[in-house]
């Protein structure tokens, strides 16, 4: 089964991997509200991009639910790190929060010029959004942008092990029928 | 608020939550507690709180069960009153079980076992541990710590690279120690009969047991490997009472075993990791999966009483004596099989009572030791333990598993017990009698083996001038430049000064303490990159790993320190740091 679908001429790919760690232009965090890195994959930012990101972000002060920022990546292989504000255990709102989130990281990368965004599963995880509802909306709502007058080409799902994989893939797999 | 304007949002999120928890098993805990009292002399935070009742077990899993009887048990809906069920309402009643079920105990299970009714009470604690943890209620070391498990796949936040240099530069000193080019570790070797897994502590700060085990299996002969992804064979699932990550990290090992079709699971010693992967794990992963699963204590036994590997029991002499982990004993039944090996590999054991399934909790179990708030109750706890450790004249404490080495370590140094911690795998690979198998010609690179520091600057900041001098001399007959602080101002400013490439600091010095000292590093744009090796057994230490304000430190050491574990753990931290700025 194919991991790539094409939507309006743009990419829409499933990948295998740590986001931190992959060849794309950017990715998304899921962000706390006051923007410090913490630990998870905000370990591996603060590791891997070096002290230039939390400058950045000290500077940025803090965010609401569903806002969005962009910093560079420092030294990482991606060039800029989107800092998603997503809503976390089972808040009020959850989805519409969350499809908010998903909406905002988009159009803010396309803000900054970036052409190639890489999404973690959103909110699953420590944050507790269930896998199955973290996958319909990440990738509903990435197709139904791309979908419309996009400026993004290329836009991945960054999954951490085959547990994810497999639930995004059946997921991925309706999406194409749909 | 939610429904209604009497009730958080939260509190009706655990409450329904609470419905899709409850089983057989949790039911039976929860209704049928008659309040003996049997339970109450069981526990380790009663005993040394003999005026406070709301550490007695049935009491804490009251404040549980109340909301359980009025919501999911038909007394409590007819008639609340007769049966003290009360709902919660309020983010701060949630604040308050958060205080009950996290600091208060340590799920040691030590009440289940004298418990005539059968009452599970950790079980329905870890229940409310997820429940308060699934609408984001709980202790920030366990927030960082699930965080770490979920996102880096393992506990400490320890990257792949990290992990992948660790072992790599331990097989080239295992192949340099035992002169064979065979004696290495292999990673993600197919079709091993062995696929062999740590816990992250192992690689950040005690990678000689790693290095242990592979001597071990080299001396054995075994066909193994270690995986390069889903090595974790930890899980913060179980003490954060989150089944979803429980699962999610049981199946990442279970995977990569199948992926590498390997034929038996080893799981070093770790008793929370040995029960999570061998009996929870496939539970809450909803799997089942075709391989063995076996502890490293049952392996290495096993390499003995088939003569794969041979010890010399006298090189160890010290008088012994073995703690329990409480799931190794209480959850998982494993109890004589330590003590064999240690019988064969030691010369002075002296049994610790109570023991096996009636043994006392290190007081670190259950997450405990990532939860700094309550870091003052658990060391008060640990009196219990202490008296029992004193009591049995040993000088060195014997345990598999480290969470327990960790706890049991802080104790020592908390009631100045004269006694050190370790593994039985250090024991096994101390008193192994190696047989080259190859004899190859090594290259021999004279000027770093003599002086494997040369030209290396390292900063000993510690206010113990015997410790200076004892470190200072360890670390210049091996090449390295020394300059020395002996307070936490002098530290910081010689550090300025001196731009060494290694910091080893201790936390308990007068003026800025270790802690305020390395936070400043850390925050410090000209000094934040030159690593820092922790040398302490102090209970703060365990904010700086588990309540990360900051990147935590590359390494510590337990004083006292041996000659041994300060060169290996400078030398790894400074290779490792070769490595990452090379890359």
């Amino acid at each position: 089964m194919a991991d790539i679908l094409e939507v309006n001429g743009r990419k829409l790919r499933l990948v295998k991997g740590d986001i931190t760690d992959l060849e794309f232009e950017s990715f998304v965090y899921y962000a706390r509200h006051d923007l410090a890195l913490g630990s998870g994959f905000g370990t591996a930012i603060a590791q891997r991009g070096g002290p230039e990101v939390q400058g950045e972000l000290k500077r940025l002060g803090s965010l609401q639910t569903t806002d969005v920022v962009v910093t560079s990546a420092g030294g990482m292989k991606a060039k800029y790190i989107i800092h998603a504000v997503g809503p976390r255990f089972q808040e009020e709102d959850l989805e519409n929060k969350l499809r908010t989130t998903i909406r905002n990281s988009l159009k803010t990368a396309e803000d900054s010029g970036i052409r190639q965004v890489a999404f973690p599963p959103m909110g699953a995880g420590f944050y507790g959004v269930p896998l199955e509802t973290s996958a319909k909306l990440t990738l509903e709502t990435i197709r139904d942008h791309l979908s419309g007058d996009a400026k993004l080409t290329d836009v991945a799902v960054c999954l951490l092990d085959d547990r994810e994989l497999k639930l995004f893939r059946e997921c991925f797999a309706s999406l194409g029928n749909a | 608020m939610s429904n209604n304007n009497t009730r958080s949002h939260r509190a009706h999120k655990v409450i329904e939550r609470m419905g899709k928890k409850l089983n057989r098993q949790m039911v039976g805990s929860l209704v049928a507690c008659v309040h003996c009292g049997m339970c109450t002399d069981s526990c380790h935070y009663v005993l040394t709180n003999p005026g406070d009742p709301t550490y007695a077990p049935a009491y804490k899993a009251d404040q549980i069960r109340k909301f359980f009887k009025r919501h999911y048990d038909w007394t409590g809906r007819v008639l609340p009153w007769w049966v003290k069920a009360r709902s919660l309402y309020t983010d701060e009643d949630l604040e308050q079980l958060k205080d009950t079920v996290f600091g208060k105990c340590t799920n040691c299970r030590r009440c289940t076992v004298n418990c005539p009714m059968g009452v599970d009470y950790p079980t329905v604690n870890r229940m409310a541990r997820g429940l308060l943890v699934s609408v984001g209620i709980m202790p920030e070391g366990v927030a960082v710590v699930s965080k770490d498990q979920w996102e880096i796949g393992n506990q400490m936040g320890v990257l792949k690279e990290d992990y992948l240099e660790t072992l790599e530069w331990l097989s080239e000193e295992l192949e340099g120690e035992l002169e064979d080019p065979a004696a290495v570790i292999p990673i993600d070797k197919m079709d091993a009969d062995v696929v062999y897994s740590i816990n992250p502590r192992e690689v950040k700060y005690d990678p000689r047991t790693i290095s242990d085990a592979a001597k071990i299996f080299y001396s054995a002969g075994e066909n193994w490997t270690m995986p390069s992804e889903g090595w974790d064979m930890t899980n913060f699932g179980l003490f954060s009472g989150d089944d979803d990550l429980g699962g999610a990290v049981a199946r990442r090992l279970y995977d990569k075993v199948e992926e590498l079709r390997g034929k038996k699971l080893v799981i070093s010693e770790c008793g929370h990791g040995y029960r999570s992967t061998r009996c929870e794990g496939q539970n809450w992963g909803k799997v089942d999966v075709g391989f063995e699963m076996e502890s490293s204590v049952v392996t290495m036994l096993r390499y003995i009483k088939e003569g794969k590997i041979k010890v010399d029991k006298s090189r160890n002499t010290q008088p012994v004596t073995f703690h329990d982990s409480c799931n190794n004993a209480r959850s998982c039944g494993m109890t004589e099989e330590p003590r064999e090996l240690l019988s064969l590999v030691t010369t002075d054991f002296r049994e610790m009572y109570p023991n096996r399934a009636e043994n006392y909790c290190c007081t670190g179990g259950g997450g405990a030791m990532s939860m700094s708030e309550y870091t003052p109750r658990r060391l008060k706890s640990a009196k219990v333990k202490a008296d029992q450790l004193a009591a049995t004249g040993a000088t060195v404490v014997v345990t598999s598993c480290h969470n327990c080495v960790d706890g049991l370590g802080d104790l020592i140094k908390h009631y100045k017990l004269n006694m050190q911690v370790t593994q039985l795998v250090n024991l096994v690979a101390n008193a192994l009698v190696v047989e080259k198998k190859l004899a190859v010609a090594v290259p021999v690179m004279p000027t770093e083996a003599a002086a494997p520091l040369a030209g290396v600057t390292i900063l000993v900041a510690d206010d113990e001038p015997d410790f200076v001098t004892f470190a200072s001399t360890v670390l210049e007959d091996n090449g390295a430049t020394v300059l020395k602080a002996y307070n936490g101002n002098e530290a910081f400013a010689i550090a300025h000064s001196g731009k060494p490439d290694l910091i080893t600091l201790d936390i308990s010095m007068p003026g800025k303490s270790g802690t305020e000292v390395f936070e400043e590093l850390r925050n410090d744009p000209a000094l934040k990159a030159i690593p820092v090796c922790i040398i302490t057994g102090k209970p703060e230490l365990r904010k700086l790993i588990y309540e990360r304000a900051v990147l935590p430190p590359e390494g510590y050491i337990d004083k006292p320190a041996s000659e041994e574990a300060l060169l290996l753990n400078v030398r790894r931290i400074l290779d490792h740091v070769h490595h990452r700025t090379s890359a």
